[in-house]
């Protein structure tokens, strides 16, 4: 009944290049073909290395002589804040995670096993960060210590923080509030908001709802010497992004850290929701 | 059109963009060509080309894939203008490339291994196969780069993946088939 899948639609399926019919149709060939499923994950296995292999390249500094080849001598065009953030929004959404891409990170090591990678570029509090979502994310009756109808939430911990500790409105990005909690961090406290997934009204009255996907934002007042760039960084299932902003006139640096186990163009949405919300001072 | 009087022509915007592209650009002329100092001269004919003909580009376009474009045709320039002195390559397989290109980082043996793969597969089908998986075009943005039809990067997708697994099997490349067994 259905097109025979060649070799072509599995390549076209690991690019993320099929419709959902065709896709569902060569996930099912996939279940039912270990062979074939084996050659497609080490295609996948190698573009993975590909990537990684050349990723350095992005963050290297660029010579002096192309850069002044277009912004001409003195670099006049000096990149605004903002420039950065769109080319790390460009660099990340064009990472992001299609179809195929998921399927295979998902079979790799559980979050948990990862938390104790390499320390990360962000330093130690992206760690703690890391491990504070696995611990208060699978909570189901105290996820968070002040839920997110109490209304000085938001006044609490911007006052034990000393940072301007918003709560961030991501309806729009499928995630609601559920509340916040003080965190013990190296420095001082440190803040932990938890948002989860809006569920829609079929899940809801389905017999038995799956747990909701839960994404933190993690907040503290940054290190002196901590770079203010936009990285994200992959341990196991979780995906962070982390930035400081603030440092200009308004003198309250905030470091973030959002994290969650979601492709990393959803992650990306939600940061960019943040980062927005954030950079208006109100 | 005398480059420089076109360089001055260019508007800020249309620099600024084109300098946020510049590390994606070098990336992928690196991968295309792996000499360092070869592949950024490749971006900076790339770079001068675009700021020449910036009138050109259709802002509802991505520059990236703009500038890929222009790097493409360049890189087919230079590959044919050597194609006709066929002299001196010193750059031409020099350990010191992959040397540089694998420092810092972790399992040094397999990157090697794909970069010596790499290096071995026939241009036409490295190209689409690297703008598909590094820069993460789809596949009718390839076939617009690169100037051919999507069908044509289909097949060199597919075969390049296939060349390429081969060479880390430890096949040679000509061995490497593209096409399922037909039972």
């Amino acid at each position: 009944m259905n097109t025979p899948i060649t070799d072509t639609d599995l390549h076209a399926w690991l690019d993320g290049e099929l419709g959902a019919e065709r896709r569902a149709e060569v996930e099912a060939w996939l279940h039912a073909q270990p062979e074939d499923a084996a050659r497609v994950r080490l295609w996948a296995a190698d573009r993975d290395v590909l990537r990684l292999q050349f990723e350095a390249m992005l963050t290297e500094p660029v010579p002096k002589r192309l850069r002044e080849l277009v912004t001409g001598p003195g670099g006049r065009a000096a990149v605004a804040p903002w420039m950065r953030w769109a080319a790390a929004v460009a660099l990340f959404a064009l990472g992001g995670v299609v179809g195929a891409g998921v399927m295979w990170r998902s079979q790799s090591a559980p979050a948990s096993a990862s938390l104790a990678a390499a320390p990360s570029a962000g330093g130690g509090w992206v760690q703690r960060a890391a491990v504070a979502h696995a611990v208060y994310v699978p909570e189901v009756r105290h996820p968070v210590e002040v839920r997110a109808q109490e209304e000085h939430l938001s006044r609490w911990l911007t006052k034990r923080l000393d940072v301007p500790v918003k709560l961030f409105d991501l309806r729009a990005q499928g995630f609601e509030l559920v509340g916040g909690r003080l965190l013990p961090d190296a420095a001082g406290p440190s803040a932990q908001l938890m948002y989860e997934a809006i569920a829609s009204p079929e899940a809801a009255s389905g017999a038995a709802a799956p747990k909701p996907t839960r994404v933190t934002v993690y907040l503290r007042k940054p290190d002196e010497n901590t770079a203010a760039e936009f990285r994200y960084e992959q341990r196991g299932e979780l995906g962070l992004f982390y930035w400081v902003e603030g440092t200009s006139e308004h003198g309250k640096a905030c470091g973030y850290a959002l994290v969650g186990a979601l492709p990393r163009a959803q992650l990306l949405a939600l940061a960019e929701a943040i980062y927005k919300q954030g950079g208006v001072v109100q | 059109m005398p480059c420089e009087t076109a360089t001055v022509d260019a508007p800020a915007p249309f620099r600024q963009q084109l300098l946020l592209a510049i590390p994606r650009l070098r990336r992928y002329a690196r991968s295309l060509v792996f000499d360092p100092s070869a592949a950024d001269d490749l971006v900076q004919t790339a770079l001068e080309r675009a700021l020449t003909h910036w009138h050109q580009f259709d802002q509802r376009r991505d520059i990236l894939v703009w500038t890929i474009s222009i790097a493409h045709n360049a890189h087919l320039d230079e590959h044919r203008r050597r194609a006709r002195m066929p002299l001196v390559e010193p750059r031409e397989g020099q350990p010191a490339a992959e040397d540089n290109l694998v420092a810092n980082s972790p399992d040094i043996g397999l990157r090697l291994d794909l970069v010596a793969a790499l290096r071995q597969l026939p241009v036409e089908q490295r190209e689409p196969l690297l703008l598909v998986t590094l820069e993460q075009l789809s596949y009718a943005e390839c076939a617009e780069t690169l100037q051919i039809p999507i069908g044509t990067v289909m097949s060199r997708i597919s075969r390049g993946r296939a060349a390429l697994r081969a060479l880390l099997d430890g096949h040679p490349v000509h061995a490497a088939p593209n096409l399922r067994r037909v039972v």
